[in-house]
């Protein structure tokens, strides 16, 4: 099995410093528990977070000598397509830079393949060529599926912790760089983006909706209001909560 | 021919078999790694360590000494004389027998002393086994010896009896001989040979502050192995080090962990560490075993891991340690335990960041953050809002540099902080923070990640080298250490204060004027960091005595205080055990019946305070200070108003 970490260019919260991500630290766990041949994959300048890669478990990573702010997404195509990984992970969301958290989505899009969101542990499946992920869902369900090779997935918070930091394995790692493919993109790109201050969004009320299986019994439009008091009672009743 | 006349012989029989046996060890010792050692320095201090050091440490325990000295020199006299007595001649003489039965006599009187400790039965700190039958061996060579060289002085009236004797010191001699490689004796050829050999020569030069002897050492970090994972990796001199170990178990005796119940206990970590590197031939351990000892295969060899379930000792063992280095104070034959455990810790954490607990996340948050708990170090001096605290810009001076440390971040923390620095505002000290402190690095280094602490050193000295100030003065035992003994191996040499001396001077020299305080008694608890391993113990007493509380002192106080259990990254750690070590220290405050327990230590007060149930009131001794200076106060502002009152009336 080869797999492979897409590793971002993930900044430490409190000191703004090069870090792994943490999902991407657990990512690389699940890829341990795995086995079988683990690369790390990283596309931009050097970065102190590929070190932390290193200590946490990767022994190897690729990185695409792609200059600051350009958009990985070709680089980081063309490279998984002639490396060919069965597995491609990477964590689910962004965690700093420029990363909007889309990249795994427009990488699957873009090689074709399957995308399993939110994995929080791996295994081989049953019939060769396939994994079983088990995906975390909300209010703690999970599901477990399995695909056919290759796939990429991305990792749930609450996949294993990752490895503690090893200062030696760090040291021993070894990163191998590559030029970017395209001349013309080692120019790099201005960036699309656009910087405002952060504005706190109100907080979305939890809505039930007719669609969702059990909900579909408690929602009742335009009820009358002498039967909108009895089915209230009733379901605190039922509940327990108000009892005779 | 008589049987004295072969005592001679069986005295260089026996040389010849603990040659033999010690070769054999000495071998193992050559293949640890390399120690830089001044052989020829070494040598010739060793009278000097050993008469002056060594017994300084062993009379601390009365029925040590008082066997030790007769017992030791008794037989290193008689085997003296009686090679002496291979001289054609002087085997002739009745006097020179006579010598040889005082010599005999005198080991004999101390065999009956060494056997009082053991039988019948055992102080419970020593070893059993090997170490139970060494008196009888001691005993027979002894007595034999006597009765044959007797009987030789008195011109061999019974042959009969000579032999007899003859026979007895054989079987005890060739014993003892015969074990000098495994058994207790060899304390004796090793325990000289590291006397002489030790790897921190420096503990044995009082001219030289206490601290300058208790720093950890630096380890490249470029080296192929990051810490020490089997006994092939430790300096040969520390290999030696742990054969030098008789097994007395006072280090056990003072462990604040292995009283805890935590599976550690250092005398038998060092006798394990000596059977790591013998692998086959190692002697079954008999003292008490590890408090709730974890399972491990306790398979040794020069190189085989030391620690792991495979291997002869299991982690949680070297995890226990709280760094409090009671052991070292206590040992008799000067081993160095903390030094080995950080260096085993060094090779878990850095090779394989196998560090226990919240470890991980706190070494992660030190090398991310600069700061163990994760905070953004530019908020060190937020909980000092409103005390108009100076901050130092580059290439600005002052005269004193506050060091803050972790107790900055910690609500309990800041209160001795704010304590001290009004302190300071009173006596008009000139006084500055740095702009941006960063740990000192003490925790990350004792939970073994070198690479860490060396980052930070060299970022704080960088920051410190940027502005100007006298000296650093720093609440904080653990923080004093790290920028005292151990920042000059890179560069960073300061005049490091602690705020108990800086505070003492400051009412001694009449800047503060402290109320003496009435109240109930008062203990005070000696940091492992400022005691022990700075040799600090009179300042604080002196502060709490201008205060005029009634002082008791714990039964364990000074160079034998007891540990908190804080240090070391021990609570960090949290290794389970029977009991919490603060607990254990808070009982003994409470047999003093104080009803306060004055203390110098952020990790100290986290520690007691966190002590549940009924206990004495934890203060620092900055806070008693503020209190009695802010009475002091009151009671001028008094007399003042009332001259005024005078003056007006
Ligand atoms: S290490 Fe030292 S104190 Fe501990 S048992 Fe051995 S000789 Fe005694
Ligand atoms: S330093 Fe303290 S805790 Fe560690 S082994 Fe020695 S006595 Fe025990």
């Amino acid at each position: 099995m080869k797999t492979t970490v897409l590793l971002s260019a993930a900044r430490h919260p409190v000191s703004g410093r090069e870090a792994l991500a943490r999902l991407e630290a657990q990512a690389i766990a699940l890829a341990t528990r795995l086995g079988g041949d683990i690369r790390g994959l990283h596309a931009g300048p050097e970065s102190d977070a590929l070190r932390e890669a290193l200590g946490v478990g990767l022994s190897k990573i690729d990185r695409i000598d792609a200059p600051n702010g350009s958009d990985p997404m070709e680089d980081l195509a063309s490279h998984l397509r002639a490396a060919g990984p069965d597995l491609i992970l990477a964590g689910r969301r962004g965690q700093g830079g420029l990363d909007s958290g889309l990249l795994p989505y427009r990488l699957a899009e873009r090689l074709g393949l399957t995308l399993v969101a939110d994995a929080i542990a791996i295994e081989a499946g049953s019939e060769a060529g396939t994994v079983r992920i088990d995906q975390a869902l909300k209010k703690g369900d999970r599901r477990r599926v399995t695909v056919r090779l290759p796939v990429i997935v991305t990792v749930h918070p609450l996949a294993p912790p990752p490895a503690a930091f090893a200062y030696g394995a760090a040291r021993r790692g070894m990163i191998s760089t590559h030029p970017v493919n395209d001349p013309i993109r080692q120019e790099g790109q201005g960036s699309e983006w656009e910087e405002r201050p952060y504005r706190n969004r109100p907080k979305l009320m939890r809505t039930a909706s007719a669609s969702s299986g059990d909900a579909a019994e408690k929602l009742f439009v335009d009820p009358d209001p002498k039967e909108a008091a009895r089915l209230i009672l009733d379901y605190l009743e039922r509940n327990g909560i108000r009892q005779f | 021919m008589t049987a004295a006349s072969l005592l001679p012989l069986l005295v260089l029989a026996m040389i010849v078999v603990a040659g033999v046996q010690i070769g054999r060890r000495a071998l193992l010792w050559r293949s640890g790694s390399f120690a830089d050692v001044d052989w020829v320095a070494g040598v010739k201090a060793l009278p000097k360590r050993y008469l002056v050091d060594v017994h300084h440490v062993v009379d601390r325990d009365k029925s040590a000494s008082r066997m030790h000295v007769p017992v030791a020199a008794g037989l290193v006299g008689s085997a003296g004389l009686l090679v002496l007595g291979l001289v054609p001649g002087i085997a002739g003489s009745r006097i020179y027998w006579a010598v040889v039965a005082l010599a005999f006599a005198v080991m004999a009187a101390g065999v009956v002393l060494v056997a009082r400790r053991r039988y019948p039965r055992a102080m419970p700190r020593l070893s059993l086994g090997r170490y139970q039958r060494t008196p009888v061996y001691l005993g027979l060579f002894a007595g034999g010896g006597l009765l044959c060289a007797l009987l030789a002085s008195f011109g061999d009236p019974l042959p009969f009896f000579s032999f007899l004797g003859l026979i007895l010191a054989a079987a005890g001699g060739l014993a003892l001989a015969a074990q000098a490689a495994t058994g207790p004796m060899r304390h004796a050829l090793a325990g000289a040979a590291h006397l002489a050999l030790h790897p921190r020569p420096e503990r044995f030069d009082e001219r030289l502050p206490k601290g300058r002897a208790t720093g950890l050492k630096p380890i490249d970090l470029d080296a192929a192995k990051l810490g020490r994972e089997e006994p092939a990796d430790f300096a040969w001199n520390r290999l030696l080090s742990f054969d030098a170990c008789i097994q007395c178990g006072r280090c056990e005796a003072a462990c604040p962990a292995f009283a805890a119940g935590q599976p550690l206990s250092p005398k038998h970590l060092i006798a394990d560490l000596a059977a790591a590197s013998g692998g086959g031939h190692a002697s079954a351990y008999a003292g008490n075993p590890y408090p709730n000892e974890r399972s491990v295969a306790r398979e040794g060899g020069l190189h085989h891991a030391v620690i792991g379930t495979g291997g002869m000792v299991h982690p949680d063992t070297i995890w226990s340690c709280t760094t409090c280095r009671a052991c070292v104070e206590e040992c008799p034959m000067m081993i160095e335990h903390v030094d080995s455990i950080v260096d085993l810790r060094r090779y878990q954490t850095l090779e394989h960041g196998a560090v226990p607990g919240k470890g991980a996340d706190i070494l992660d948050n030190s090398r991310l953050t600069d700061e163990p708990n994760g905070h953004d170090v530019a908020t060190r001096t937020d909980f000092a809002a409103g005390l108009d605290l100076k901050r130092l810009d580059d290439g600005a001076r002052t005269d004193v540099l506050l060091w803050m440390g972790q107790a900055a971040f910690d609500m309990r923390g800041q209160r001795t902080l704010r304590a001290l620095i009004k302190l300071l505002k009173e006596a008009k000290v000139d006084f500055a923070v740095l702009g941006e402190e960063r740990d000192c690095g003490d925790l990350a280094r004792r939970l073994g990640d070198e690479a860490t602490f060396q980052r930070l050193a060299r970022a704080n000295i960088g920051a410190l080298s940027k502005v100007g100030f006298q000296r650093i003065l720093t609440a904080d035992p653990h923080a004093l250490h790290t920028l005292r003994n151990e920042y000059p191996a890179f560069g960073g040499d300061y005049e490091v204060v602690h705020h108990t001396a800086f505070l003492n001077d400051l009412v001694a020299s009449g800047r503060l004027s402290p109320a003496r305080l009435t109240g109930a008694a008062i203990t005070y608890h000696d940091p492992c960091y400022l005691g022990r391993y700075n040799g600090e113990f009179d300042a604080p007493r002196a502060l709490l005595d201008a205060l005029g509380l009634e002082r008791r002192e714990m039964a364990r106080s000074k160079r034998k205080s007891m540990c908190c259990g804080g240090g070391g990254g021990a609570p960090i750690a949290d290794i389970p055990g029977d009991n919490r070590i603060p607990d254990l220290r808070m009982e003994q405050v409470r047999q003093t019946g104080a009803a306060t327990v004055a203390v110098a230590c952020p990790q100290c007060t986290a520690m007691l305070e966190g002590v549940t149930g009924d206990r004495a009131e934890v203060r620092d001794v900055a806070e008693l200070l503020l209190d009695a200076v802010e009475a002091g106060r009151g009671e001028k502002a008094k007399t003042e108003a009332r001259a005024r009152e005078v003056e007006t009336a």
